[in-house]
């Protein structure tokens, strides 16, 4: 049976869902339909979605590969300052992005407190690179993969792990063939939200790696640098990230509608 | 012996210490209600428990080897098969675990799969089996390794009602051919009865008794052991009456018996007296005759069990009888009713301290 809701629950809510939905709708309904293609096969845009498209997924690599790890720590560790890890861990994803940016430069910029060290014994130089890029992308995505991936972790019984043991499993082994499989949607989730936080970051890339045209210079920043000039050159490339958020939509949608 | 367990866990405030010993080709019952401490002393011989003692092994200790290399198969509770991998692979898991290559696991996995489960398809997700099929499954993977012993956790724990004379035969027919020590941990008196050997039981993390099934049934040491066997168990002061007949005081309710010929006619503490519940005899009206001993008090529970209910009386002291199903029915018997309940000075089996050894 229906519930009838508050008069007051029905218009603030069809305004916040206008809200939500009107820039998607602007952004369609003032695009260049006409020269779409001209412009986003353009030599500008071709650019920037193939550096946005490297850089987003190294990024999600990196996020994953460090990521998971972590959340295993973080999930099953009994040690003392888990909590404080978990805080550390999960700041980056309440952490202004520019605030991010600065942070990279003192850590791992040419005159950082590892970044110095990093250039003069290994020649890697992460400022104004597209390691760079990576780095700020990745810095900003690894919580999302840390706290799904935990979360995956935590709902697995540990009972598994001992049976594993017992059946003579090494912990490296018990964690390939049984857990791993055991929170695959979990760690899918996690890296597709990472992978979209990560092509859509902006702030710490700008302030850590600049904005060099094809080097650094991702998608949201090439939308950001054509505003100024071509409204409608922005607006195309801003549909590039709208269509690429609604594939993420799409491959997580089980999880978003809570629907089998 | 060749299995040697003297352990000792700590879980928070508790500790669980833990000693008794399983020869090569005997079954033991580690029985005791749940937190009694069972699967922790399992785990503590498994050596995932991190427990403090000896675990000794045909005289070489295990305490010093991790997990995988104790030579342990265990059946878990529930099956604990693996969700992602498939029946064949959750059973060549311990194998594969162990080196063996992904070919020869499998094939082996194969032919454990033949023996004991034969009718699950090897490919389908534990997922899709029922419980009794997962159990043999599970089975399966606990011996694939060629363990040097056999523990069984709760076979039968999430097995239907009539899937478990079948899986209890096949236990039986596994534990007899497994050559090493074996040792099943339940709550559950029939299977402890029928699989095992001997039992071991605990209580809050003590053993409390050993003894072969029959021991324990004839001799049980605490109420717990008494209720797992089945007898009813009253401990009070045994004190003279008439020529021949004593009456034993207990905390609530007093009970006539039969004086031990030998013994000196004159009061003794801590007696312990068994009543075996198939001599206890209902009545709706209030019996006449031979009976010295008779209660009245209201029906608690009747449980059932294959042809035979076992009745729990609310009488001073608490009764169980056991009955067949049809006398219950003529009788009438339900929870609420008041009955009578009657049996002779001569079937209550006295333990006087000092008189007979200790079963402790």
């Amino acid at each position: 049976m229906q519930r009838r809701l508050p008069l007051s629950f029905i218009i603030l809510g069809t305004i916040g869902a206008a809200f939500v939905a009107l820039p998607v709708i602007g952004l369609v309904l003032r695009a260049p339909w006409g020269r779409i293609l001209e412009i986003l096969t353009g030599p500008g845009a071709s650019i920037a979605l193939r550096l946005s498209l490297e850089v987003s997924l190294l990024a999600t690599l990196c996020a994953v590969v460090f990521g998971v790890p972590l959340a295993w720590i973080l999930a099953r560790g009994t040690f003392r300052g888990r909590a404080i890890l978990r805080a550390l861990v999960i700041l980056p994803l309440v952490l202004p992005p520019v605030v991010a940016g600065v942070g990279l430069l003192q850590a791992l910029g040419r005159r950082g407190i590892v970044g110095g060290w990093l250039e003069r014994i290994a020649g890697i130089q992460l400022t104004f690179t597209t390691a760079g890029a990576v780095v700020a992308a990745t810095f900003v995505s690894i919580p999302l993969v840390v706290l799904s991936a935990e979360a995956g972790f935590r709902s697995v019984d540990p009972r598994f792990e001992r049976a594993a043991a017992v059946l003579g499993a090494k912990p490296g082994y018990t964690l390939r063939r049984v857990i791993l499989p055991m929170v695959a949607p979990q760690l899918v989730a996690g890296a597709v939200l990472a992978w979209a936080r990560a092509l859509g970051e902006f702030g710490a890339t700008i302030t850590f790696a600049g904005n060099l045209e094809g080097r650094t210079q991702t998608l949201p920043l090439a939308v950001f640098q054509t505003l100024q000039t071509d409204q409608e050159g922005a607006i195309a490339l801003s549909l590039v990230l709208v269509i690429l958020s609604i594939c993420v939509l799409v491959a997580l949608r089980n999880r978003i509608t809570g629907t089998g | 012996m060749p299995l040697d367990v003297d352990v000792e866990v700590r879980r928070g405030e508790r500790t669980i210490a833990v000693a008794f010993a399983v020869a090569d080709g005997e079954t033991v019952a580690l029985v005791g209600r749940n937190g009694a401490g069972k699967t922790t002393a399992l785990e503590a011989i498994a050596g995932i428990a991190g427990a403090s003692g000896h675990v000794v092994l045909d005289g070489r200790s295990l305490m010093d080897q991790p997990p995988e290399r104790r030579g342990i198969g265990v059946a878990f509770q529930d099956g604990m098969l693996f969700p992602k991998l498939s029946v064949l692979e959750n059973v060549a898991f311990p194998l594969r675990a162990a080196g063996t290559g992904r070919d020869r696991a499998r094939d082996r996995a194969r032919e454990v799969l033949g023996e004991l489960a034969p009718t699950v398809d090897p490919n389908a997700r534990p997922g899709t089996l029922s419980g009794g099929e997962r159990q043999r499954v599970a089975l399966a993977r606990a011996l694939a390794a060629e363990p040097k012993v056999l523990l069984l956790d709760e076979p039968f724990a999430a097995v239907d009602a009539e899937a478990k004379p079948e899986l209890r035969s096949l236990l039986r027919r596994t534990l007899a051919s497994f050559e090493g020590p074996r040792i099943l941990v339940t709550h559950d008196p029939v299977e402890a009865m029928t699989l095992a050997d001997r039992l071991v039981l605990l209580e809050d993390g003590r053993v409390t008794q050993t003894g072969t099934p029959d021991d324990v049934r004839h001799r049980p040491a605490t109420r717990y052991a008494a209720e797992f066997v089945g007898t009813n168990l009253f401990e009070g002061e045994l004190v003279p009456d008439e020529e021949g007949v004593g009456i034993l005081r207990t905390g609530g309710g007093e009970l006539t018996v039969v004086w031990p010929e030998h013994l000196v006619v004159a009061p003794v503490a801590d007696v312990r007296a068994t009543l075996s519940p198939a001599e206890i005899a209902l009545h709706r009206e209030e019996p006449h005759g031979s009976p010295r001993n008779i209660f009245r008090g209201a029906v608690e529970e009747v449980a059932t069990v294959g042809g035979r209910a076992r009745i729990r009386l609310r009488t001073v002291p608490p009764l169980v009888a056991e009955l067949t199903t049809g006398s219950v029915d003529r009788l009438g018997i339900a929870p609420g009713h008041e009955v009578w309940a009657s049996c002779k000075a001569v079937e209550i089996r006295l333990m006087v301290p000092g008189d007979e050894p200790d079963t402790l």
